[in-house]
C-alpha cells in the first residue's frame, strides 16, 4: 500500500508540525550520537534522560524510524504524530477501545499505553505492515471479503487483534476468536461479521453474511 | 502526562535508589500511565524495571511453586503446567482484562494496582483517596463499592490475582529497605483496611518480588461476575482452593474480591468447612458464614446474593473432574 503523506493535505497540521519537529531534531542529533551510541548504552545503562527528547529508535514494519521524543510519548503518538503511520488509531487513549492495537514482536499491545522510548529494539507491526506488495494479507482481505466494518475506525485494531491470534493458534474457534478480541471494540457493532472475517482468514467457511451470528 | 524522566535498572537495589523522592516503578505500565494522564499521581521519574534478572520466570518446586512479579497474566494463562496445578489461578489470569492488557500486564503490577472506583479516578474529585475529606461514594453511586471496610473509604481490591492467591495461601515476597519481607495477601492489603489513604500496605520504594504458592492444595476454582462479558472489572469474585482427601475437604480456603479493600476471608467459614464432604447444603451455609456482617449501601445490595451464588458455584466447582 502506498503511504499516505501528511504533507499531501498542504494546510499546517498538528501532526505535521510533531513531525517536522521530530525531524529535524534527529537529523541533528543520531549524527553525532549513532557513533558512539553502542559504547554509551552499556557504560550509561542506568542513566537518567528526560524529560527533554532524547534519540528513540523503533523498527517498524522493517523499517528504522530515527525520532526524538521526550520520555512521555507514547508508542501512538510516536507512530501517529512524530511520523507518517496512522494506521493505528486512537480512541480512548486509555488502554480501552483496542483501536490503537499494534504488534510488539508477535503480541498485540495498547500502543496508547507503552511508551515509545520502551518499545526500542522489537520489530513493531502495525496495519500498514501486513499488506506485502500491494497485496493484503490474508486477515484483511478477509475483512473486506466479509464486510467487517461500517465507519472503519476500529478495523486497524481488530485486524491487529486477529492477525496475532492467528499466529498464535492458526485454527481458532469462534469462543478464541472472541476471547482474543474482548479488547476491541466496534461502536457500529459489526462483531458478527469481524468473527466471520477472523474464522475465514483461518480457512474456516461461515455463514453467508446475511445470517446473523451470535456474538454472546 | 506530565514530563518525566526515564531510567533502566538492571538490578533491584539500583531500582529502589533511583526510585527514591519523586520515582515510579515501570513494568507493565497499564495503571501507571492512566494514573498519570489522568494527573492522579504524579512522577519525576519512571524507573523501567522490566530488565531486573530473574523475575520473569515461573519456577516448580515440590512443597512451592515461585513466580515472579514480571511474569506478564498472558504467562500464566499460557502455561499449561499452571493450568493443571493451579487451575483456579489460570482461570483468573485468563479473566483479567483483555488480551492486549494481559500481554504486557505483570503479577506485581496487578497486585499493587490502584482503587478503580470512579470518585478516585475522576481527576476533579478530591476523594478521602487522595486525602480530601469526603467519601464521595458512600452516599452517591456505590454500585460497584464495597460490602467490608475498616475504615471510611468503600473502595474494594479489584486484583483478580489477590483473589485466588489468597485462596492458595500465597506468600508475596517485597523488597523493602533492602530487606525481603513475606506478606500474605491478608497483609499486602491490611493498609488499605485501616487507612482511606492506602491502595494496598506497600511503602513508596517497596517493591513486589515474586508470589510463593504452596502446591499442598491441589484443588482450585476461580469465578467473577461482571456486567460485561469478557474484559470487564469483577462485581465480585470469588476463588476457593483445598485438597480434597476420602471425599472430604482439607484446609479449604476461600476468599472474594471486589466486595472489600482486602481479599475478603472469613476463617470461621473455612473451620467449617474442613474435614466436611461438599454438597449443596455445606456450601450454603459457607457462604452465609463469609457474608454474615455485610453492609450494603444504597446501591450494591445486590452484590449479597451474588457473592452467595459465586461462592457456591466456586465451592462446586472444587469437586469437579480429578
Amino acid at each position: 500500500m502506498k503511504k499516505m503523506e501528511p504533507e499531501n493535505r498542504g494546510a499546517f497540521s498538528r501532526r505535521t508540525f510533531f513531525k517536522s519537529l521530530g525531524t529535524v531534531a534527529a537529523t541533528a542529533a543520531t549524527a553525532q550520537v549513532t557513533s558512539v551510541a553502542a559504547e554509551l548504552e552499556k557504560v550509561n545503562a542506568e542513566k537518567i534522560i528526560g524529560p527533554a527528547a532524547v534519540p528513540v529508535t523503533l523498527k517498524v514494519n522493517g523499517e528504522k524510524l530515527k525520532l526524538m521524543l521526550e520520555p512521555r510519548v507514547t508508542l501512538l503518538d510516536a507512530l501517529r504524530n512524530y511520523s507518517s503511520l496512522t494506521g493505528a488509531k486512537e480512541g480512548c487513549d486509555r488502554a480501552t477501545c483496542g483501536a490503537c492495537t499494534v504488534l510488539l514482536g508477535d503480541t498485540p499491545i495498547y500502543s496508547c499505553q507503552k511508551l515509545a522510548i520502551e518499545a526500542q529494539g522489537v520489530e513493531i507491526t502495525t496495519v500498514e505492515g501486513l499488506a506485502k506488495n500491494e497485496k493484503l494479507s490474508k486477515v484483511q482481505q478477509a475483512f473486506l471479503t466479509k464486510d467487517a466494518l461500517q465507519c472503519g475506525y476500529c478495523t486497524p485494531g481488530f485486524v491487529m487483534s486477529v492477525t496475532a491470534l492467528l499466529k498464535k493458534n492458526p485454527r481458532p474457534n469462534a469462543a478464541d476468536v472472541k476471547h482474543a478480541c474482548a479488547g476491541n471494540t466496534c461502536r457500529c457493532g459489526t462483531h458478527p461479521r469481524i468473527l466471520a472475517a477472523a474464522l475465514q482468514a483461518a480457512g474456516i467457511e461461515t455463514a453467508s453474511k446475511t445470517e446473523v451470528i451470535d456474538y454472546v | 502526562m506530565k514530563a518525566f524522566q526515564y531510567a533502566t535498572a538492571h538490578s533491584a537495589d539500583s531500582a529502589r535508589e533511583l526510585v527514591a523522592g519523586k520515582g515510579a516503578y515501570l513494568a507493565g505500565g497499564n495503571d501507571l500511565l492512566g494514573l498519570l494522564k489522568e494527573y492522579l499521581i504524579s512522577a519525576d521519574l519512571l524507573v523501567n524495571i522490566k530488565s531486573l534478572p530473574g523475575l520473569n520466570k515461573i519456577e516448580h518446586g515440590r512443597k512451592f511453586w515461585t513466580i515472579g512479579s514480571l511474569v506478564t497474566v498472558a504467562q500464566i494463562e499460557d502455561d499449561a503446567d499452571i493450568k493443571k496445578t493451579f487451575p483456579g489461578l489460570h482461570e483468573a489470569a485468563a479473566e483479567v482484562a483483555s488480551q492486549q492488557i494481559r500481554n504486557v500486564a505483570t503479577v506485581g503490577g496487578n497486585l499493587a494496582q490502584h482503587s478503580r472506583c470512579w470518585y478516585f479516578r475522576h481527576r476533579d474529585t478530591v476523594c478521602l483517596k487522595k486525602d480530601g475529606d469526603l467519601c464521595y461514594a458512600r452516599n452517591g453511586e456505590n454500585r460497584y463499592h464495597s460490602l467490608f471496610t475498616g475504615n471510611t473509604c468503600i473502595s474494594p481490591v479489584v486484583s483478580s490475582l489477590a483473589t485466588i492467591f489468597a485462596s492458595l495461601e500465597a506468600t508475596a515476597i517485597v523488597l523493602r529497605d533492602g530487606k525481603e519481607t513475606r506478606m500474605s495477601m491478608a497483609e499486602l492489603y491490611q493498609r488499605a483496611w485501616e487507612n482511606p489513604l492506602a491502595h494496598n500496605s506497600l511503602s513508596n520504594g517497596d517493591l513486589i518480588l515474586r508470589v510463593e504458592i504452596p502446591t499442598a492444595r491441589t484443588r482450585s476454582a476461580y469465578l467473577q461476575a461482571s456486567d460485561k462479558h469478557a474484559f470487564d472489572w469483577a462485581l465480585v469474585s470469588c476463588a476457593a482452593a483445598a485438597e480434597i482427601v476420602d471425599g472430604k475437604l482439607k484446609s479449604p480456603r476461600v476468599a472474594l474480591g471486589s466486595i472489600s479493600p482486602v481479599p475478603h476471608q472469613v476463617e470461621a467459614a473455612n473451620q467449617f468447612l474442613d474435614g466436611k464432604v461438599l454438597d449443596e447444603a455445606t456450601a450454603t451455609q459457607a457462604a452465609d458464614l463469609i457474608l454474615k456482617d455485610a453492609k450494603p449501601l444504597e446501591h450494591n445490595a445486590y452484590k449479597v446474593p451474588l457473592a452467595h451464588a459465586l461462592i457456591r458455584r466456586t465451592l462446586l466447582k472444587l469437586k469437579g473432574e480429578a
